[in-house]
């Protein structure tokens, strides 16, 4: 448990804040799980998976072997007797049937297929999705190029090709090409359960339709197809098994927010038998809650067993859940505030979802042994090694946002006895909005610790106080709040949080519920204010500011420049 | 799970390898050797040149690389149906300064005919431009197809590395690659179908 800084008493009156004990929840032992178990929801790439990667492996071990072996002509001899056996089957009425059925590996149709998974991933903002996609098309693209380079295998021999082909033909470029796009289509575009595997079935009669019309016209070898198949399925389904999981990145056509993750089937199993052998809590339903109100993480309210003396059946417990993607975003909004506005937040991104929530679950044990209203720490609930984590907390049952519940002289001086207290252990919370203060039977509840800072700059911890004194103003008024803030604080504090605060230093939230009222509530508590003190300037250009700036411009071009390469056709 | 992180990464560098080289262009690892005449030990065509002569059926030669002059380069090879092409790139004449076409037939107007330098095909010179770039084409017609060879060349000296250059391109009759492939199939496949197979079209 971390040690509290001792400050010395403050120049104001912090009032005692009420701190309800949380409701009794059952509890049984915890269990450790034994080394080699794999964890709550393991990252796996199925046994289909596993066999295209065993076959591709196959393919290339039969490759060398042949080149070493120089048993080319074998295989050369059984192709053509294959093609010579199709080419028997030619006849005026079949051939152009089965050139239009071959169309699916034509250049055009490729780039079509290209594109337009391109432009509906983009539409539909599935960017992990997106990356995997392009990542697969040009791995197999280019590997196939490669592969037919290195082998040089000609076209067949003693046959007659009556179609159009490029390039050698071992592996059959079009169909490798074809083969990854379609598994890739599958399981970018098609949600997992039946109709995903209705996809893949149709995969499979497409791939099968376009390999006679191939073999018909002599095109490709038989061999060369299957290997180009073989390669293109295991390439993408490696991919896409093992960078865009299901359980993490689901395909969904419902709105929602993509940082919000699917609690629901295999990883709200996941998660209930996770609470059950870490913390020894027995959850019973996994649901999301106030996804509106979040944007960095899954919020969840977990329904669990309750203690006998609580004296009903059930209760609940307050769970965020943190993925890999929401280690991502906070990297991107963090370099996006470093960009917009210089040196305001002054702090580097996480690297890790594991340092993440420690870092979180800490901030929350500081607040908690300092006698904060924050909701009880439960602890640290691992769900996929290094990738997701549950942070558990108490459930604040039947609470009001603050910008929704009474506000009575009580509530006002909670709140800003809040600030004292954070003051006094030198921490700033830096999100004080009305979603982030619960009101319950006149007690005043702080969440959501997550953007917290352990001595922070003073000119943070002045824009709590602005903030705060903001949002107890939303239902009351700034005379009021003014009023029961001067106890605690003296005029020059005052004064300073209303120097530091305006515009982007207040929460989204915040600024959007002053404009829905239309009171300039900023400028009601300047108008109180005995004097003021020149606004605090807060764009700051430092050398890292324009060296990312800088940096993120380049990154921009080159990215804009490769994405006009990979518009054109893969093939 | 700290082995799976890293061979992801091993995974993510490989496919990186793979596919950075492929976006700047593929194009730039192949060697001579893909379109030469003679290759290893035997001294037979490569199978470049199998390649070209099947995407021309009727070409009773086809083209190919003897050697290489200093400071020249093979530089690409697109083979489609009906079509072969290859580049060279000259240290001094720039990227792609002579293209080797072979293409069933070539459309020879506004070219002057003059004495061959090989055996069974008819040249022809056209020289469309002479500065600042020095650029025209070259024809060598036969029976069934024709051998192209476009030059653009931007250094100083024109028609000397014209002639070095072109020194180093070679031809292949088909019947030499027929009776490759036969040989190497051990008499049980040719490079060509029946003349009677005419399929279904």
């Amino acid at each position: 448990m971390a040690s509290l800084p001792q400050a010395p008493p403050g120049p104001g009156r912090s009032i005692p804040v009420p701190r309800p004990a949380p409701p009794a929840i059952a509890r049984v032992r915890s269990r450790r799980r034994p080394s080699g178990e794999p964890p709550p929801l393991p990252r796996a790439l199925a046994a289909s998976g596993k066999f295209w990667l065993g076959l591709s492996g196959v393919v290339l071990v039969m490759w060398v072997v042949v080149v070493i072996t120089g048993t080319v002509t074998v295989f050369d001899v059984a192709d053509t007797r294959v093609l010579q056996a199709i080419s028997e089957l030619r006849s005026p009425g079949l051939t152009p049937v089965m050139e239009a059925l071959g169309v699916l590996a034509t250049a055009k149709a490729i780039h079509v297929l290209w594109l337009s998974n391109l432009i509906l991933l983009v539409i539909f903002r599935r960017w992990r999705h997106l990356f995997v996609w392009v990542g697969v098309g040009l791995l197999v693209a280019n590997l196939g190029a490669f592969l037919a380079l290195a082998l040089q295998r000609p076209r067949p021999y003693e046959v007659e090709i009556i179609g159009g082909w490029s390039g050698f033909s071992m592996p059959s470029l079009p169909m490798t090409v074809l083969a990854a796009f379609l598994v890739s289509t599958v399981y970018a575009l098609i949600p997992s359960g039946t109709w995903r595997t209705r996809g893949k079935w149709a995969v499979c009669a497409l791939l099968v339709i376009t390999a006679a019309s191939r073999l018909y016209l002599a095109q490709d070898h038989p061999t060369g197809i299957l290997a180009g198949v073989v390669l293109g399925v295991a390439a993408s389904l490696a991919a896409f098994r093992l960078l865009t999981p299901n359980a993490v990145y689901p395909v969904r056509y419902s709105r929602g927010r993509p940082a919000h993750l699917d609690v629901s089937g295999e990883r709200g199993e996941a998660i209930i038998r996770a609470l059950h052998d870490q913390l020894g809590v027995l959850a019973t339903d996994v649901a999301p809650f106030g996804l509106a109100g979040s944007g960095g993480s899954t919020p969840l309210k977990i329904t669990v067993k309750a203690a006998d003396t609580a004296g009903s059946e059930e209760s609940s417990i307050f769970g965020k859940l943190y993925a890999a993607t929401h280690v991502r975003s906070d990297r991107w909004y963090k370099l996006g505030r470093t960009l917009l506005y210089g040196r305001l937040e002054d702090e580097k991104p996480f690297h890790t979802v594991r340092r993440l929530v420690q870092y979180e679950d800490y901030i929350l044990r500081l607040f908690s042994d300092a006698g904060l209203p924050v909701p009880h720490p439960l602890g640290i609930v691992e769900i996929t090694p290094e990738r997701e984590y549950l942070l558990v907390t108490e459930f604040i049952a039947g609470a009001k946002e603050a910008g929704d519940a009474e506000v009575d002289d009580s509530i006002i001086d909670q709140g800003l006895s809040i600030v004292r207290r954070m003051w006094d252990i030198g921490m700033a919370h830096r999100d004080i909005k009305p979603a982030n203060l619960l009101v319950r039977d006149g007690t005043l509840f702080l969440i959501d610790s997550a953007f917290a800072e352990v001595r922070p700059s003073p000119w943070r911890q002045a824009v709590d106080l602005a903030n705060m004194m903001l949002v107890l103003a939303l239902r009351t008024d700034a005379q009021q709040v003014y009023r029961r803030a001067r106890l605690q604080f003296s005029d020059e504090e005052i004064a300073e949080a209303f120097a530091a605060t305006r515009g982007l230093t207040m929460p989204s939230q915040l600024r959007r519920m002053l404009r829905q009222q239309g009171r300039d509530l900023h400028a009601d508590f300047l108008r109180l204010l005995p004097y003021r003190l020149p606004p605090v300037r807060i764009q700051r250009w430092t050398w890292r500011r324009a060296g990312l700036t800088l940096v993120t411009l380049v990154s921009a071009v080159i990215l804009a420049a490769f994405t006009i390469t990979i518009l054109g056709s893969p093939l | 799970m700290r082995r799976r992180r890293r061979w992801g990464a091993v995974l993510f560098a490989l496919a990186g390898l793979l596919v950075l080289p492929g976006c700047i262009q593929i194009g730039g690892t192949l060697s001579g050797d893909l379109v030469a005449c003679k290759e290893g030990d035997d001294g037979t065509p490569s199978n470049g040149v199998v390649l070209m002569a099947q995407a021309v059926s009727t070409a009773s030669w086809v083209p190919c690389l003897e050697g290489m002059p200093l400071g020249w380069h093979f530089s690409d090879m697109d083979v489609d149906r009906g079509s072969a092409r290859f580049w060279l790139d000259s240290d001094r004449d720039g990227m792609h300064a002579i293209e080797i076409r072979l293409t069933r037939s070539c459309f020879t107007s506004g070219a002057t005919e003059i004495p061959s330098d090989r055996p069974e095909m008819r040249r022809l010179e056209r020289v469309s431009q002479v500065t600042p770039l020095y650029i025209g084409r070259r024809y060598y017609l036969f029976a069934g197809g024709c051998i192209t060879v476009v030059f653009r060349l931007s250094g100083e000296n024109r028609g000397e590395p014209l002639a070095v250059a072109t020194q180093g391109l070679g031809a292949v009759p088909r019947d030499e690659l027929r009776a490759m492939v036969h040989e190497d199939s051990g008499g049980r496949l040719d490079l060509d179908p029946p003349t009677t197979g005419e399929g279904g079209r």
